[in-house]
């Protein structure tokens, strides 16, 4: 895509300039003042880039003359590409006056690639830009289509590339000035002219760039374009002139880190229950800390004890280059006030402890059981993160204290099938039932799992019986198999 | 800090404990009736302490479930929010609905293995914001103990540690192992946990009865060994286990043991 006077378009659009007047900006270079761009009508009466000030305002003194700026410019192109994610997400500036847009699988969403360009020329000409697009699979071939004069959006299928450039002057190449002027010294004016010549006397002449442009344009390179990857947006960087090793550097780093982590955080009434550090090695390695905490945090302070427990695993290796703190799980936390006397709240005591066991143990070691519902013993808890508030009815059915997955198999010996089991043998001891309640029946849930060949129906039943033995120990053992030959197992203990 | 005039009350001193026990910015004790009461300083099991509770010898030792229910019944006499760091996630917390604890008020952790066991109840007690701290452990070292009588001492958080060994070897000689241990009476801590018990199921004859157990108060600081055999006291009852009075066996009767 291409935005034939940029800079001018910017002057018009922001009201410095006005469109019917001549404009032009000026650079100046080596103490000269040089028109660095012109607008259509300074054009049409004559000027040019690179022409110095003084001559241009003898040749039209009417001209309406602004300073460059260059910078302000290539951020507004930037910003116009940040603009141009709409339509597909790889968007890229190509300064100084140009976008770089993949459309690839884009196109059927606006009806054809064609399409897509006209939305985008339509909506940038409303906001008063003119846009000129082309659409190929060479990047070299839609930057010149996009900017041959007199041209229209033009889409380019695969391998076509060669005749639409034949005809197309060689400056349309993306050459320096130099290469251009010696190659139109030896007559080459066309782009097919120059790929009908030997490659390699072009290289050994004229340097690869002629070469390395024309497989751009025609298809046979690839370009690298560095499409602007989204920076999370949660993230502090510091990057370092010498690379850095000491433990107390990467400290007072991560320190300055937090703390311009937090201000941000704190501007947005955020906190995070994540943080990863990451220290970008020179030999190209990143070593990661993280740290997670059971609610919202922003406080440097808080962020770094946590982090320091950490930071003695990292390998500095041969220096640091940069560190990143990166804060997620992004959660709202209001402005914090201590109470009177200083003393914080006992909920924010019990989240500190959390968070330090969590930064010991690890996120997922830490949970409060919560009552799931389910009579199969195996569901019958879940897990909420520590700070969740759950409920559990005041009585549950007599379960175990300590229950086995999976539970543990034992030879019984039972008087009739029905009965509890008389002895049973587990873990090699064998251990005599006194006394014995049940049986309590519980099947598998079926809509979990339905019977097949090889678990009939009856796989899926337990009978469980709270059973004592002669030395006081109660057990929750079941039966399985109510056809055949009966299995027993130990599901728990008692307490 | 110097040491020499802020000496670390690494061991508290009778004189501290009672003043603990009977208030003087204490928190109440958990009664355990007047017979175990008598064995023990203030009459009651004091908190804000470390209490070490150990297996009797058998398959107890592996799977811990009786000294889980003495804890359990322990922490459900104790106000505020627990923690209960095992390395083996066996803890069925249906099951502690029974013991009369109420689970939402409970936050389980895992660990690795006894050192993080350990580590992550030192963490927990220094923390200060749960009112006691369950770790289960097979052994422990006689500075971890000390550490983590300290972190109790310092914040007023109860301790309670329960020993236990792994399982999932051969049994026989897993068992063997800590019948060893437990018999050699891990004397390394005996100097830190201010009571250490051993507690073994009993007979009932009656699988609807609470549960009943062989209590073995084998060290109290300020107080008397003893042992005794005892029920489990019922949910909503004021004393952690009621001694069992018609034992008439004088030979399984309990025997107070004057050691002090």
């Amino acid at each position: 895509m291409w935005l034939p006077n940029w800079p001018i378009l910017r002057l018009h659009r922001s009201g410095a300039a006005s469109a019917d007047q001549p404009a032009a900006t000026v650079l100046t270079e080596r103490g000269q003042r040089r028109l660095a761009c012109v607008c259509p009508l300074a054009a049409a009466a004559g000027l040019r880039v690179g022409q110095a000030l003084a001559e241009a305002r003898a040749l039209v003194p009417e001209l309406d003359v602004h300073e460059a700026t260059p910078e302000e410019d290539a951020a507004a192109l930037a910003r116009l590409a940040e603009w141009a994610t709409r339509f597909t997400p790889l968007a890229a500036a190509d300064p100084p006056e140009g976008l770089w847009l993949d459309i690839a699988g884009c196109g059927h969403l606006y009806g054809g690639e064609a399409a897509l360009c006209a939305t985008i020329a339509r909506r940038l000409g409303e906001t008063g830009f003119l846009a000129r697009l082309a659409v190929a699979d060479a990047s070299g071939a839609a930057w010149a289509l996009a900017r041959y004069v007199g041209g229209q959006t033009r889409v380019l299928l695969a391998g076509e590339e060669r005749a639409a450039l034949e005809a197309l002057p060689i400056g349309l190449l993306r050459l320096d000035d130099r290469s251009v002027a010696a190659l139109r010294r030896v007559g080459i004016r066309s782009i097919g002219a120059l790929a009908r010549l030997p490659r390699a006397e072009v290289a050994a002449r004229f340097g690869p760039l002629p070469g390395l442009r024309l497989e751009q344009a025609l298809g046979a390179a690839e370009e690298p374009i560095a499409w602007p990857m989204p920076t999370p947006p949660w993230e502090e960087t510091q990057r370092f002139a010498e690379p850095i090793a000491a433990p107390e550097d990467l400290a007072r780093t991560l320190a300055l880190l937090a703390e311009a982590l937090g201000r941000r955080l704190e501007g947005q009434a955020l906190g995070a229950r994540r943080f990863v550090a990451r220290f970008l090695r020179v030999d190209g390695a990143v070593p990661m800390i993280g740290i997670a905490t059971a609610r919202p945090v922003r406080e440097a302070g808080y962020v770094l004890k946590l982090l320091a427990a950490k930071l003695e695993t990292v390998d500095p290796g041969f220096g640091v280059e940069a560190v990143a703190l990166e804060a997620q799980a992004l959660g709202p936390l209001a402005a914090a006030q201590a109470e009177m006397g200083g003393r914080a709240d006992a909920g924010a005591d019990l989240a500190a402890t959390l968070d330090a066991l969590i930064a010991r143990l690890g996120e997922e070691a830490i949970w409060r059981p919560t009552a799931l519902g389910s009579h199969v013993p195996e569901r019958a808890v879940g897990r909420a993160p520590p700070l969740t508030s759950v409920g559990w009815p005041a009585q549950l059915p007599d379960r175990p204290l300590r229950l086995f997955t999976p539970p543990e198999p034992i030879e019984a010996t039972a008087a009739v099938p029905d009965d509890p089991p008389l002895f049973f043998r587990w873990r090699g001891r064998l251990h005599r039932v006194r006394t014995a309640a049940g049986p309590e029946r519980i099947a598998a849930e079926w809509w979990r799992r339905s019977p097949d060949a090889s678990r009939p129906a009856h796989d899926f039943i337990r009978d469980y019986y709270r059973v004592e033995d002669q030395q006081g120990g109660r057990f929750w053992v079941f039966r399985v198999g109510l056809v055949g030959v009966p299995r027993w197992f130990v599901h728990g203990v008692f307490g | 800090m110097d040491l020499r005039r802020h000496p670390l009350p690494l061991r508290p001193s009778p004189p501290a404990l009672m003043g603990r026990v009977h208030g003087g910015g204490g928190a109440p004790g958990v009664p355990m009736g007047p017979a175990i009461g008598a064995c023990l300083p203030g009459g009651r099991l004091p908190l804000g302490v470390l209490h070490a509770l150990e297996p009797a010898p058998g398959a107890e030792v592996q799977h811990g479930a009786v000294v889980a229910g003495f804890a359990a019944r322990v922490l459900a006499r104790i106000a505020g929010t627990w923690l209960w760091v095992a390395a083996k996630g066996d803890l069925h917390a249906p099951g502690l609905v029974a013991c009369g604890l109420d689970p939402a008020r409970l936050v389980l952790a895992a660990a690795r293995d006894d050192a993080a066991v350990l580590a992550a109840m030192e963490t927990a007690l220094r923390g200060g914001a749960f009112a006691a701290v369950v770790g289960e452990a097979g052994r422990l070292s006689r500075l971890a103990a000390r550490r983590l009588q300290l972190a109790c001492l310092r914040h007023g958080c109860t301790g309670l540690l329960l020993h236990r060994w792994p399982y999932g070897r051969p049994a026989q000689t897993k068992v063997a192992q800590a019948e060893e241990a437990s018999s050699r009476g891990q004397s390394g801590e005996q100097s830190s946990a201010v009571t250490r018990w051993r507690i073994g199921a009993v007979a009932s004859g009656d699988i609807f009865a609470p549960p009943r157990w062989r209590l073995e108060l084998l060290h109290a600081r300020g107080g008397v060994p003893g042992e005794w055999i005892v029920e489990a006291g019922e949910r909503d009852a004021p004393d952690l286990v009621c001694v069992v009075a018609e034992l008439a066996d004088p030979a399984a009767a309990p025997q107070r043991r004057r050691l002090g």
